[in-house]
């Protein structure tokens, strides 16, 4: 269980995260979504106890990211994916790993069968003794991302994970991360990826130097927006528009060639009579479908979109 | 504290710097050139000038020389030891370690002294070194010393007669002595400095400071990281250069073969002293500055109490001896014990990480 309350963190005149308050259930994977700049990294960063909050604090456990003592103990219990993978570029990925599952007191024998298998699955196999150097940079990212997990940490940050991966090897980490939450890892995700953080977050919090909104990702999708169907129809009579405000409930936001665009408050109820409606009005319906409304459009409309700033 | 960790740290400085070439190549080379290769090279030709055969210039006596008005006897019949005697006649008396000068020694028994300006008549001396000394119907065994006058005297003397060029020598060597420990003193500059800028540049300290590790084992295991390369390439030109010396030098001059007291000292306990003083101050500059070499450069301020010691050495001011050796050994082990603790107070986490320029 990760609590932050009143989390805050100004550098200078700069707030780069103001007030953040959540909680992280045990085994949730949880996105920290927001623009360049809103402060996610900070955050993290202040989770992993590598800079001190200005104001506020923060749970992981019972431990008090601000107390020294516990951050020592905290540390031994993340794994953290920085921005930047900071990879020893002389080093063989096998060391790379080898030497970090250290700190955390891996024994051997398990040190050698975990870097194993995660060299496996990302695979990096064949390439464990090569200077990571030479390395692209996703396969920089991926060992990154492996040496954040080597230790089977409860709690582990990622910071843009998928970031610099080719499709592929971002559907790997995904699967990767889905799986560690299966074995109750908390996880934490910074990322822009936002199909992704739909897809495998259980809540996301949207930021910009403060917390504006948190929640699971369909059910702020569905308090912000309202239900949106398409109907498409055979033919629109010209009168339409004036008619169909007789459904109540029911608003036509707009007209695409055949294609009927409504919002409606309930759809178990709104729909049949939406139907019904138009089949009394002589008007076929060849398809109906519901409009989705992503993340994205959350996001944006939250956020602002690049020219509404 | 964790030693495991601080092993760890340094275990994966060292594989780092294995494959750093260039660095390696110059931290073995800079002592093999500066401490075997140059000073061989520029005194090698001396010991041509050192006499190969013992000469002595004991020449006979011409007059009887001058002998005091006080010729008198107040030392009579007594065994003296360790204690010096100065313009005084002494007789019948046997002296053992003992310091005489201008005096005027009569039938008496000299083991194990130094005379200096003296004159030695009807005596027997052993294993003594002589001065500007007359001696005169007396006799000597494994006697050492420089102008020597003698007559109807029965002498045998153990040691070359150092000349002048010879006196040189022991200034030379002590030099290279101090070229030893300057070294290591100057090599972490070359290491230390990177060792915290070089993980900040290759954003490596990031999620180093995210593991458990505590900021003494981080500056303990930087140090070692920078300490044993360092004393390694050290202690690997001090033994070739002593090898070398004790070969192709030291024998031709007819000087005792080292490593004596002093030098083992000076290289064992002295130079790791040295070199740690020298680590603490990169360290503490690398952690509050981005720049390598800023880093060099205002950590080579740190060498500073070694060069007292070259100066005072050379000036003669301070002899290196094994007592000069330790006490240097604990002011700068005094130096390095503060030094850590500042260098501990002032290491934080969050400045290095956010202050990158
Ligand atoms: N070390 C620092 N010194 C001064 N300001 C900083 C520092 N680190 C971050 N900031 C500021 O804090 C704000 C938040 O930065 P942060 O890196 O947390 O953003 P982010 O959400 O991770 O952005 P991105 O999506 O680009 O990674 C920015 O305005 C940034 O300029
Ligand atoms: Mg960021």
């Amino acid at each position: 269980m990760i609590t932050c309350t009143g989390l805050s963190k100004h550098f200078g005149s700069i707030h780069a995260i103001d007030d953040f308050t959540v909680d992280i259930p045990t085994g949730q994977i949880f996105g920290l979504l927001g623009p360049n700049g809103a402060g996610k990294t900070t955050t993290m960063r202040m989770l992993c106890c590598l800079l001190r909050p200005t104001k506020g604090t923060a749970h992981i456990d019972s431990y008090d990211i601000t107390k020294l003592a516990d951050a020592h103990k905290i540390r031994g219990m993340i794994g953290f994916l920085p921005e930047v993978p900071g990879l020893y570029e002389t080093l063989g990925a096998y060391q790379n790993l080898d030497y970090y599952a250290q700190f955390y007191n891996v024994p051997k024998p398990q040190r050698q069968e975990s870097i194993k298998k995660t060299l496996d699955d990302l695979d990096l196999w064949n390439r464990r003794s090569e200077p990571v150097g030479g390395f692209s940079k996703g396969m920089k990212q991926k060992i990154a991302i492996a040496r954040a997990l080597i230790h089977d940490p409860p709690y582990l940050f990622l910071d843009e994970p998928t970031a610099s991966l080719d499709p592929q090897a971002a559907k790997l980490v995904r699967d990767y991360i889905l799986d560690l939450k299966t074995q109750g890892t908390t996880i934490l995700i910074n990322t822009h990826n936002l199909t992704e953080a739909e897809r495998i977050c259980d809540q996301v919090a949207l930021i910009k130097n403060t917390l504006i909104k948190v929640g699971n990702p369909k059910h702020l999708e569905h308090s912000i927006f309202a239900r949106t169907i398409a109907v498409t129809v055979d033919h629109i009579p010209p009168t339409l528009p004036q008619t169909i405000t007789s459904l109540p409930g029911v608003t036509l936001n707009k007209i695409q060639d055949t294609t009927l665009y409504l919002s409606v408050k309930n759809p178990s109820d709104d729909n049949p009579r939406i139907i019904d409606w138009l089949s009394s009005q002589g008007i076929k319906i060849t398809f109906i479908t519901e409009e989705e409304h992503t993340l994205e459009d959350v996001y944006l409309k939250l956020l602002g979109t690049p020219q509404g700033g | 504290m964790a030693w495991h960790n601080t092993w760890t740290l340094t275990r994966k400085d060292l594989a780092e710097f294995r494959h750093q070439k260039l660095v390696l190549g110059s931290i073995i080379a800079m002592p093999l050139v500066l401490g075997v290769i140059m000073p061989l090279f520029m005194f090698y030709p001396l010991t041509s000038l050192a006499p190969t055969q013992p000469t002595w210039d004991v020449t006979g006596l011409q007059e009887y020389g001058t002998l005091p008005d006080t010729f008198t006897a107040p030392y009579t019949n007594h065994t003296q030891m360790n204690t010096q005697a100065h313009a005084t006649t002494i007789t019948n008396t046997t002296l053992i370690h003992m310091t005489l000068t201008n005096c005027v020694l009569i039938s008496c028994i000299i083991q194990d002294s130094t005379l200096t300006n003296s004159t030695v008549a009807y005596s027997v001396l052993t294993e003594s070194s002589c001065v500007d000394t007359i001696l005169t119907t007396s006799q000597g065994t494994n006697l050492s010393g420089r102008h020597i006058i003698a007559d109807h005297s029965d002498l045998t003397f153990i040691a070359i007669k150092p000349s002048e060029t010879q006196l040189v020598f022991p200034t030379i060597l002590n030099l290279i002595l101090i070229i030893f420990i300057i070294i290591p003193a100057t090599l972490p500059t070359i290491i230390a400095s990177y060792s915290i800028v070089g993980e900040k540049n290759n954003r490596s300290l990031e999620p180093l400071l995210a593991t458990p590790i505590t900021d003494g084992e981080l500056l303990t295991g930087k140090i070692f990281s920078s300490l044993i390369p360092s004393m390694g390439s050290t202690l690997l030109a001090f033994t070739l250069g002593v090898s070398l010396l004790d070969i192709l030098l030291l024998p031709k001059i007819a000087m005792p073969l080292l490593p004596n007291l002093t030098w083992l000292l000076s290289m064992l306990v002295l130079a790791p002293t040295a070199c740690l003083m020298s680590i603490l101050g990169c360290i503490i500059v690398s952690s509050k500055v981005s720049d390598v070499r800023a880093a060099q450069q205002v950590g080579g301020f740190i060498v500073m109490p070694v060069v007292v010691l070259m100066l005072g050495v050379l000036s003669g001011f301070i002899l290196l001896s094994p007592l000069t050796v330790l006490a240097f050994t604990g002011i700068y082990l005094g130096i390095d014990l503060v030094l850590f603790y500042f260098a501990k107070a002032i290491f934080n986490r969050e400045e290095i990480l956010t202050k990158w320029k």
